[in-house]
């Protein structure tokens, strides 16, 4: 099995069943998980920050770096490789999200991450269907293209299925 | 520590090199808070390998200046102090900074891009100082301020899950405090006792002996150290960790009195320090030769 690697505000989709899509070392970043089950196709997106207006010169560079700029580009190459057009009967998953242990408000990047992302979402009339988001964990995420089946592994926690 | 583990780390700091003498002068020049650029330029240009390195470096892919850059003079404005200081301390330390460390399950490499993210978080940070602050200090001892974990980690070689492990069961409040209950002593300690031994200067000692517990600096030091603690807690956040200990760390909200942002600004940090970050991680890394 290959791996699809994606970096920080990169985003990938794939139909080929020999293929792993991975991001590795999520921290308040946060990784949707798109799989569409009826023509074995999958999508990810690694997320930094909800909102492109703070750089928006990065969007444009990197638009998978932000919420509301990478993940409309993400369900659309989903549709481009055969996915549905208006996302039904897209199973989406949410990874990541950690915070520092701490309630500071100002340091809750991760918290920020996933409402800008359920609105989107939402805005496409997606929902999560599982979830492993919060909390104070790095965590690396991969989804098996053949199954859609969803790893997580975190040093020194070992290897989960979502 | 017991006194084999005191033994074992003293051992495996003297098994370091020091950093070269140039890097050392350039690291007491950074911290001296009345020195100029001309200073950097006057130290780099008695140093023909930096000299090499920097004209490469600024005429590189990452960098693409509109017409090739032959002066140092040039080379080292164009790049900033931050960057200057970057290249000795790769050439310097990048074997140690470089390796796997085995007891924090964190690959080849890591540890060098987490400390090259926290030193241009640090510096954003420094931006939004209430009294002002050296943003290239706050950048150099980001950059150094790990550098205990390459030692510790081979006192905690296959322990990671034991360290999770204590702070899972509440055993310790933090990584620092289950690191020290499984090999007897504190990455940051450790570092700091290299600090010593490299004889490196005050400010950037304590930013790596206290960079998890600010607080505890001498006051002069204290906005120095606040930032690296920022830019530490900021670098893992975004996913430049070194495996285990990646956000078991408790933020000091105190930073307050130092530094003054909101949440949108510190998105504002997050995303101008991974702009920053990256073609000084490609060019440092040797991708201008590619």
């Amino acid at each position: 099995m290959s791996d699809l690697v994606l970096g920080i505000g990169d985003f990938g989709v794939s139909k080929d069943p020999s293929t792993s899509i991975k991001t590795y070392a999520l921290g308040s970043c946060v990784a949707v998980i798109l799989y569409c089950p009826t023509i074995q196709a999958a999508g990810m997106i690694h997320i930094a920050l909800p909102e492109s207006k703070v750089n928006p010169a990065r969007a444009k560079e990197k638009p998978g770096f932000f919420a509301d700029s990478g993940l409309p580009q993400l369900l659309s190459a989903l549709t481009k490789i055969g996915g549905p057009i208006k996302g039904k009967g897209v199973r989406v998953k949410l990874v990541g999200g950690a915070s520092i242990m701490d309630k500071n408000e100002i340091f809750n990047i991760g918290k920020r991450n996933l409402l800008a992302i359920k609105k989107i979402l939402w805005a496409h009339g997606l929902g999560a269907v599982a979830e492993e988001v919060g909390g104070t964990i790095s965590r690396t995420v991969s989804i098996n293209v053949s199954n859609g089946e969803v790893k997580i592994f975190s040093a020194g926690r070992g290897n989960w299925t979502l | 520590m017991t006194s084999s583990q005191e033994q074992f780390v003293q051992k495996e700091i003297q098994k370091i090199s020091l950093p070269s003498a140039n890097t050392m002068r350039l690291l007491e020049i950074n911290s001296n808070p009345e020195h100029c650029l001309q200073d950097v330029i006057d130290l780099v240009k008695l140093d023909s390998a930096l000299t090499a390195r920097t004209l490469r470096i600024v005429n590189s892919a990452a960098f693409c200046p509109l017409v090739p850059i032959n002066s140092i003079d040039r080379a080292v404005s164009y790049l900033g102090e931050k960057m200057i200081v970057g290249i000795a301390v790769t050439e310097s330390c990048g074997k140690i900074l470089n390796q796997p460390l085995e007891g924090y399950e964190s690959p080849a490499g890591d540890l060098w891009k987490h400390d090259l993210f926290t030193a241009f978080a640090a510096k954003e940070v420094a931006r939004y100082a209430k009294n002002g602050m050296e943003a290239d200090l706050a950048f150099t001892a980001g950059l150094l301020h790990d550098i205990g974990k390459p030692v510790l980690s081979k006192l905690l070689e296959n322990a990671s899950k034991t360290t999770i492990d204590a702070l899972d069961h509440g055993e310790a409040k933090d990584y620092l405090a289950a690191e020290k209950l499984v090999s007897g002593v504190e990455h940051a300690e450790v570092g700091y006792q290299l600090a010593k031994y490299w004889q490196l200067p005050a400010p950037i000692a304590a930013a790596i002996r206290f960079h998890h517990n600010p607080s505890e600096a001498i006051e002069e030091f204290q906005p120095l150290v606040y930032a690296v603690h920022l830019g530490d807690i900021i670098a893992m956040m975004s996913g430049y960790s070194t495996g285990s200990d990646s956000l078991q760390y408790t933020l000091d909200s105190h930073y307050e009195n130092f530094f003054t942002f909101s949440s949108n600004e510190l998105t504002k940090i997050i995303s101008d320090t991974e702009t920053a970050f990256r073609p000084a991680l490609e060019s440092l890394a040797g991708k201008e030769e590619n």
